[in-house]
């Protein structure tokens, strides 16, 4: 978070905001420790019913979406770090990323990473019908969960979790909620591991930037 | 000897007065574009959920019309042919069938049975439409202060929008 109040300390008299939205069922018990450890000034939301996971389709944290001034997505979900801080784990370099979002914020809709409008439609899917449904699953853990059925909750977590196998959103809030070891069998630790190689995330396709001579 | 007769007898019949009273004063909960509300469930068991008309509305706030199932503008026309299966009469209640609605539109729903709840998803109309105009679907959410900010409040201004979570 102090990342993103450096970026937007920087570019906000640019015609630009950052909208930080916080998925956690917990709402702001959870959420709220991590917002007031420093001044933060950027718009900073939270999301405990994961809407913003469900309506763009999002299987990660931290995920972004570019939205220019006419309410239009011109890059769809990617990773977006914005330190190095757990580079360790995912190999992730923040600098290339933070340098495409200056570059938008100077350039607008003729910067080289605002995608056009066949390359995103390629990018954007839309939601499996399994998706869906592990949203609705998802929905009623959550509802059960909040009104004291916790236990209750677990098989449609794990429900949520078969129909959805790559949205580690709805894993690792549900592992946060239980003792995941107990009630799942497993832990984001193990889950990592069985990805034997494969990355954690998907990898971002930044242009390559062209040097100015 | 006689006693464990007479606590086998009890049993199915404590049992059948459940059933009994569970049917009269039975209670559904709906959960549909986030809206919970409490609704009376028929007295014959189904597997799919039934509602009167007067709770559908309540719940979902769609309303059966000539046209169809209609919430504002929106109207979905229910087949003719299959209307039986949406609509029953059980004397002067007229009920209906919100899972075959459900189907009928591709709208996916959680259901648990310990706590008789139903959790209505998106439907189709509702999920991905922004992939064609690529307009980013809006949302509204509370800040820690619980002050509602909508995504279209930024309108004029480049958005990064980031997911982030404490666990």
């Amino acid at each position: 978070m102090p990342g993103w109040q450096a970026l937007y300390s920087e570019l906000k008299g640019k015609n630009f905001e950052i909208i930080s939205v916080a998925q956690d069922t917990g709402g702001a018990k959870d959420a709220g420790p991590w917002i007031k450890k420093a001044p933060l000034d950027y718009t900073v939301l939270i999301d405990d019913q994961h809407l913003v996971t469900k309506i763009f389709n999002m299987v990660n944290v931290p995920t972004a979406v570019w939205i220019d001034e006419k309410g239009r997505i011109v890059r769809p979900n990617e990773v977006a770090y914005v330190d190095n801080r757990y580079k360790a784990l995912h190999g992730i370099d923040a600098a290339p990323y933070l340098d495409a979002i200056r570059d938008w914020v100077a350039n607008g809709e003729r910067s080289a990473f605002v995608l056009s409008e066949q390359e995103l439609k390629a990018r954007l899917s839309p939601a499996t019908n399994d998706r869906a449904l592990a949203d609705a699953e998802f929905g009623l853990a959550q509802y059960l969960y909040a009104k004291g059925h916790g236990q209750d909750a677990i098989p449609h977590f794990k429900e949520a979790q078969r129909l959805s196998p790559d949205n580690w959103n709805y894993k690792r809030q549900a592992w946060a909620l239980s003792d995941a070891e107990r009630d799942y069998g497993t832990n984001f630790g193990k889950e990592v591991q069985k990805l034997n190689g494969k990355p954690y995330y998907e990898p971002r396709k930044l242009p390559e930037v062209k040097k100015k001579d | 000897m006689s006693m464990l007769r007479s606590l086998l007898i009890l049993i199915p019949a404590c049992l059948a007065l459940a059933t009994v009273a569970r049917a009269e004063g039975a209670k559904q909960v709906i959960v549909y574009e986030g809206i919970v509300t409490e609704v009376a469930a028929p007295a014959e068991a189904s597997k799919d959920l039934w509602v009167t008309m007067k709770d559908l509305t309540r719940a979902t706030r769609f309303v059966l019309k000539p046209q169809g199932m209609c919430k504002d503008k929106l109207c979905f026309p229910i087949p003719k042919a299959r209307k039986s299966e949406f609509v029953a009469r059980r004397g002067k209640t007229q009920w209906f069938n919100l899972s075959e609605f459900a189907r009928l539109v591709r709208q996916p729903i959680a259901f648990d049975q310990n706590h008789s709840v139903w959790y209505f998803g998106a439907r189709q109309d509702q999920q991905s439409g922004y992939i064609e105009t690529l307009e980013a679907p809006d949302f509204k959410l509370p800040d820690l202060n619980g002050k509602l900010h909508s995504l279209s409040d930024f309108r004029g201004k480049k958005v990064l929008l980031v997911t982030w979570a404490s666990w």
